[in-house]
């Protein structure tokens, strides 16, 4: 068995290395929401700090689809928005345990122009207050009270230019505005890099997935807010990372989502001032879990989820899309379903329709209205489980038509505790499902609701190793990867022991920036997580198998959505997320001023400088296909003229010219190059200390 | 023949050379995101608006007016729609006499979803976010007519496995067929079309918006980039009978001339939202508002969004004027509030070396007139100063367009206004054909002397001229088309005929009225073609004065005044100069959408 089990796992090292395939988290997600760009949130990720393991990173991202060059008026955050991040912690009270509010202004501060940046000067200037709630009845109280937004990365000319911002780079703005609050969080709120990644052009084009996919948000930019927050601040009692009984503490679960709401009341103005609100504050847009809103609710639904507060009543009401998501339709080959239809799921994805765990047990269905595990209820081996009708088995085994009631809907709305049946099918007795297995997740807050769950106490999976070179163990498969190698590795899978398996802390047990939350959402409809607890798949029978390795769970692991990555890296230290595509790259243009006249032209008169950069001596180079009076003035980067290189009347042929220019101030400026009165060229020039 | 015909004679020589400086050019979004509030409404955005003679149909006139910027063709599962809760609009004037639009066509579109139980946006046969529409016409402010019950939008192009696949729509044509069975006929007569398309225009954003960094086509410092590239747009397009649009009724066969100044309309399209927006809390939202009192109670609209000559609201109008612009009507007045940002615009500035010129060096070709014509001037046309204002009174402005008798009181309004007599006739009055507003070609001289006077009769080039004060797009219609395939056909418009015009010897032996080709291209009208940032660059680096005989400071009254500047001007480029795709050449001539599964790439930044 074992010697089986190390084979599979080369076989799965080599699937899992190879490209994986990819959706938009939320992007655009919703009719409503997708007509308001900058009320609509993308993407919510919650990690433990690579860093500083005292501390967890809550990201939420907004506005979708940034075009790095989307000027003249890029992209900002909101005035009349309302973005919050939301936290639980404790299952027993009733709302958000904390809450981050985050309010912004904008500013022009010079409305004489149509461009975004000059001389020294933003137009729609942002800025923001953060307010901090604890207790769903406390008042909200200011942390970050002038909190900086750095500018959108326009160019060289804009950012470091002196007739821009004349900084020294981009990373340096996004530098200045990481903020430190009273209470003691980071902050960081601005334009970055979409870290998501997905083929949105095959998926929703009817499931196309393809390999290799291609990623639809590569180069999009989106507005963040980053938080960087200690554990003991988030954690319901105040208790630090150290004080956790395990790495599985049930007591270090969060629950997080994001949500953008408006005043209710809109009242346009014809005379195009803004337009005035009142009203209560309504909800319009909310994430936790990743993709929920883009593929488990239906498009008849999709606004009014976007109106729900995550964990309130109401949210009840979308159980049956993860009981029965309308996605299990195109993992499901039988003849009702649609999975042949959807080639690029089907090939590759097959839901349980008849899992065999062990002789005498089963077949248990789990295509979409099938009975799943149902027909366990009543059996007396529940008792103690997580399906203990006295606990958790009124919700998570409802009905004979809700399959997925025992992982989608848990995975989503509940989090997964360590409790049998959720635990690794290591050394499970009598091949049984329901027996006490191998830890390998805990982020269980029972508070029925849509919400990353992150279990702050696992431990961190280092990105690099001491020597900086990437960590081979990390997996942007996430908690999936945890499973394989808990399954498969003989350092894991030879004890029930609780043990650190690495990516224990990637989806769904949090979310970091790294994680492809697609394929693990995809291969989880596909029925992977039931196969980790040991629900096998179809081809797997207890009385002649030698391996639950089937090649159906390979399959079924080695799907992708297209995409395994993001199109940059991340930042090492917080904000993590990279810094926002420039829109300009490359080299500037100078129009040269000579070209065509009746004697001269372009190519025939040149200029050249050099060094360039300079710090004292330059030398100008200059061909002359003609006699003429050629003089060269230098000008700073405002047209004043510094100096004057009179060169008398030259002969046609190449000429040099001396200067010293170590009087200059370090900075800009430019070499006009006159012949006979006439400008035909100017060199823009660098000096330097 | 006198002097100057001799010059422009000589001048077809030089006309060779130029033929490949002038050729190909480049381009701002004319109006994608353009002002801090629409830019966060995309859905009533108005991007860009096209008036043109029907190349393949010469007895109507194509408008088009496309809304909803930078749309990804993948950009699913909830592509783009037209809004339910818009009304988007094509304004006409044909008639200065009278007041407000003489003709709107409103679009009022439903969205439907055919399957609620899918997150797809179609799936065996049925459509999500269905889009269809109703096309009314108001003629003289009067009641609105439905002309089109019940107008089709054809759904996004998606990919293969949506639109062909059986489990898609199952249609076995391509797409462009889903385009061709949507266009609608209305009642009276207007072929419509209301849908996705390529997003014509064509732009290196990322260049132009770092603070002018402008990258012209062909250059070999850094590649120009179309910003705009494998972008989708919603648009909407109306191919009208001339008879219907012009102010009498008549057809284009009872014009005067070619350019018969009856035949001029004025352009503008806008997005209008209800006054109230209420979201209910549980992902509704309800529309309120009405003017009016009890039985006479209307809905109440306010225009969030307009758009007549490109770029305006761009570049022309500062970040503070940028919303309030939206929400004006250009046919009451309110916009004489901008006049000042025609008569001084900023973008001068960046062609001035004694403003920002030096600053930004991608605009080094393009140097206003600061002494213009040494011989009898000179005129600085540089911001804040005096311009032609020297001259109001004088007996050479009498009766011409310059004259206070005619319209002296807003082409010369006072002495620090220079660009009050091109830019801002060519943005909100059109251009008369009087002069000054004639080519050089065959322009006599300043009486008792031998130097050219500009202010006399030369060749006519442009009449658009419809003085009802205000931004639209104004086209005469008389005007002959330019077909596509001539080798005269250029994206330059309206430059390329005045270089024609000047150089041509085709066209430079007389001051007689002839067509020149292009006389059809911007800014008389649109076409899709139309390189409208280079020429409107051009424009303010003061190359329609230079047309009009008051030449770049390097000419001193003697020899060839097509000098080393005005060849610079000419050569100008502003980045890429032509669209991505080309265009259908029937209607609604927009391209293609690009299809969301697999088109090709290209780098827009």
């Amino acid at each position: 068995m074992k010697n089986t089990f190390s084979k599979a796992l080369i076989a799965l090292g080599l699937l899992m290395a190879s490209a994986l395939v990819s959706q938009a988290s939320s992007h655009r997600e919703a009719p409503l929401i997708a007509s308001d760009p900058q009320a609509d949130n993308t993407d919510l990720y919650a990690f433990k700090s690579p860093n500083d393991s005292n501390k967890i990173i809550i990201i939420a991202n907004y506005i979708p689809m940034e075009l790095p060059h989307g000027g003249p008026n890029w992209y900002t955050f909101g005035q009349n928005i309302r973005y919050e991040i939301h936290i639980k912690n404790d299952a027993a009270t009733s709302g958000d345990d904390i809450t981050y509010r985050f309010t912004f202004n904008i500013t022009n501060e010079d409305s004489s122009t149509f461009f975004n940046i000059r001389l020294g000067k933003q137009n729609q200037k942002n800025t923001y207050k953060l307010e901090r709630r604890i207790g769903a009845t406390n008042s909200f109280v200011t942390i970050v009270s002038n909190g900086i937004v750095p500018p959108p990365n326009i160019g060289p000319r804009s950012i470091e230019g002196a007739a821009g911002l004349h900084v020294a780079n981009y990373d340096t703005l996004m530098r200045r505005a990481i903020m430190t609050s009273v209470s003691g969080e980071r902050v960081f709120a601005g334009p970055i890099d979409d870290p998501f990644f997905v083929d949105l052009g095959g998926a929703f084009d009817l499931g196309g997935f393809r390999q290799p996919g291609k990623d639809g948000l590569a180069k999009n930019n989106c507005h963040t807010l980053a938080l960087e927050i200690p554990i003991a601040t988030l954690q319901k009692s105040g208790k630090k990372v150290s004080q956790a009984s395990s790495f599985l503490d049930p007591n270090f679960v969060i629950g997080v989502w994001a949500s953008a709401s408006r005043p209710a009341v809109t009242t346009f103005n014809d005379t195009g001032d803004a337009p005035s609100v009142s009203g209560p504050w309504i909800q319009i847009s909310r994430l936790g879990m990743p993709l929920t809103n883009e593929v488990i609710i239906p498009i008849g639904k999709k606004d009014l989820w976007n109106s729900i507060p995550s964990g309130s009543p109401a949210d009840a009401q979308f159980l049956k899309y993860f009981n029965n998501p309308e996605l299990g339709l195109y993992v499901d080959s039988s003849i009702n379903g649609y999975g042949k239809a959807v080639p690029g799921l089907n090939n590759y994805l097959r839901i349980q329709s008849a899992s065999r765990p062990t002789t005498g047990l089963g077949p248990f269905d789990f295509r979409n209205t099938k009975s799943g595990l149902y027909p366990l209820k009543g059996n007396p081996a529940l008792a103690g489980t997580a399906f203990d009708p006295t606990t958790f088995g009124g919700l998570l085994l409802p009905n004979a038509s809700s399959p997925r009631s025992v992982d989608i809907m848990p995975i989503f709305m509940t989090g997964v505790p360590n409790l049998a049946p959720y635990q690794l099918a290591v050394m499970k007795s009598g091949g049984n499902p329901l027996a006490a297995g191998k830890p390998f997740i805990n982020n269980f807050l029972p508070v029925l609701g849509d919400m990353l769950r992150l279990n702050m106490a696992t431990p961190v999976t280092p990105r690099t190793l001491p020597s900086g070179a990437p960590n081979p163990q990390f997996s942007n498969l996430g908690i999936l990867a945890a499973a394989v190698q808990g399954l498969t590795n003989p350092m894991y899978n030879s004890s029930t022991n609780m043990q650190f398996i690495p990516n224990m802390d990637g989806f769904p047990n949090g979310r970091r920036l790294e994680d492809d939350v697609t394929t693990i959402s995809l291969q989880a409809i596909g029925g992977v997580a039931l196969a980790a607890i040991g629900l096998w798949y179809d081809d797997y029978n207890p009385a002649t198998s030698t391996s639950p390795l089937t090649p159906q769970l390979l399959s079924t692991i080695g799907f992708s959505a297209g995409i395994d990555h993001n199109d940059t890296t991340f930042k090492t230290e917080f904000p993590f997320v990279q810094q926002p595509w420039r829109a300009y790259n490359g080299d500037e243009y100078t129009a040269p001023t000579a070209i065509t006249s009746l004697n001269l032209s372009a190519p025939a008169v040149v200029m050249v400088a050099y060094p360039n950069p300079f710090t004292n001596q330059l030398t100008f180079k200059y061909k002359m296909p003609a006699s003429g009076k050629v003089q060269i003035d230098i000008m700073d980067i405002s047209g004043r003229l510094v100096n004057s290189i009179n060169e008398g009347k030259v002969e046609a042929g190449e000429h040099l010219s001396q200067w010293n220019g170590s009087n200059l101030a370090p900075g800009n400026y430019f070499a006009r190059f006159s012949v006979n009165g006439q400008v035909f060229q100017a060199l823009k020039l660098v000096k330097t200390n | 023949m006198n002097k100057t015909q001799t010059l422009l004679k000589r001048w077809g020589i030089t006309a060779l050379a130029l033929g490949f400086t002038v050729l190909g050019h480049s381009a701002f979004a004319s109006s994608h995101r353009e002002a801090p509030l629409i830019a966060q409404d995309p859905q009533a955005d108005n991007t860009d608006v096209y008036a043109f003679r029907s190349p393949d149909d010469t007895n109507t006139i194509t408008l088009i007016a496309n809304y909803i910027p930078f749309q990804l063709p993948e950009g699913g599962p909830n592509y783009y729609t037209f809004g339910s809760d818009v009304r988007y609009e094509i304004h006409v004037k044909n008639n200065s006499a009278t007041a407000g639009d003489d003709i709107t066509y409103r679009f009022t579109f439903s969205v439907n979803n055919e399957d609620t139980t899918t997150f797809f946006n179609i799936r065996l046969g049925k459509r999500n976010q269905r889009v269809t529409y109703r096309l009314q016409r108001i003629i003289n402010g009067g009641t609105a007519v439905t002309i089109v019950a019940n107008g089709q939008v054809p759904p996004p192009n998606i990919g293969p496995r949506s639109i062909n696949g059986a489990a898609g729509l199952n249609f076995s044509g391509n797409y462009d067929s889903l385009i061709n069975n949507s266009i609608a006929t209305a009642t009276t007569g207007e072929k419509v079309y209301a849908g996705p398309a390529d997003d014509p225009f064509f732009a290196d954003l990322a260049g132009i918006f770092d603070l002018g960094g402008f990258r012209p086509a062909g250059n070999s410092a850094n590649p120009t980039k179309d910003g705009l590239s494998r972008f989708n747009v919603s648009t909407i397009c109306i191919k009208v009978p001339i008879k219907t649009l012009q102010q009498s009724g008549q057809d284009v066969t009872h014009a005067t001339s070619i350019l018969d100044p009856k035949y001029v309309i004025g352009v503008w399209a806008s997005a209008s939202r209800r006054l109230i927006r209420t979201f209910n809390g549980d992902g509704t939202v309800t529309l309120g508002g009405t003017v009016g009192f009890g039985g006479g109670a209307q809905p109440a609209w306010v225009q969030v969004s307009r758009l007549g000559m490109p770029l305006t609201n761009e570049a022309i109008i500062p970040i503070g004027g940028k919303d309030k612009w939206n929400a004006l009507n250009p046919t009451d007045g309110s916009n004489n509030a901008y006049f000042n940002n025609f008569n001084n615009p900023e973008l001068a500035l960046y062609m001035d070396a004694s403003q920002y010129g030096s600053a930004v060096p991608a605009l080094n070709a393009l140097r206003i007139q600061k002494a213009s014509r040494p011989d009898i001037g000179p005129f600085d046309f540089r911001n804040g100063h005096k311009g032609l204002y020297n001259l109001k009174g004088s007996s050479l402005v009498s009766g011409t367009a310059l004259d206070d008798a005619n319209y002296g009181n807003l082409l010369l309004p006072d002495s620090m206004s220079p660009r009050a007599v091109d830019l801002f006739p060519i943005f909100n009055t059109g251009v008369p054909n009087t002069p000054p507003y004639q080519l050089a070609t065959g322009k006599g001289n300043v009486p008792s002397t031998t130097k050219m006077n500009p202010l006399s009769q030369g060749k006519p080039f442009i009449n658009n001229f419809l003085p009802a004060l205000g931004d639209m797009l104004r086209l005469n219609m008389a005007v002959p088309v330019t077909p596509r395939n001539s080798p005269d056909f250029s994206s330059e418009g309206l430059i390329k005929a005045a270089v024609l015009g000047l150089t041509d010897p085709r066209f430079n032996t007389d001051k007689s009225l002839q067509f020149i080709p292009n006389m059809d291209g911007f800014p008389n009208g649109r076409r899709l073609e139309d390189d409208v940032t280079t020429i409107e660059l051009q424009a303010v680096g003061g190359v329609v004065l230079a047309a009009i005989g008051l030449w770049f400071d390097d000419y001193n009254g003697t020899g060839d005044p097509v000098t080393p500047a005005l060849l610079r001007n000419l050569g100008f480029t502003a980045g890429p100069t032509k669209n991505d795709t080309t265009f259908k050449a029937s209607f609604p001539y927009v391209a293609t959408p690009w299809r969301g599964f697999d088109y090709s790439p290209q780098a827009r930044f």
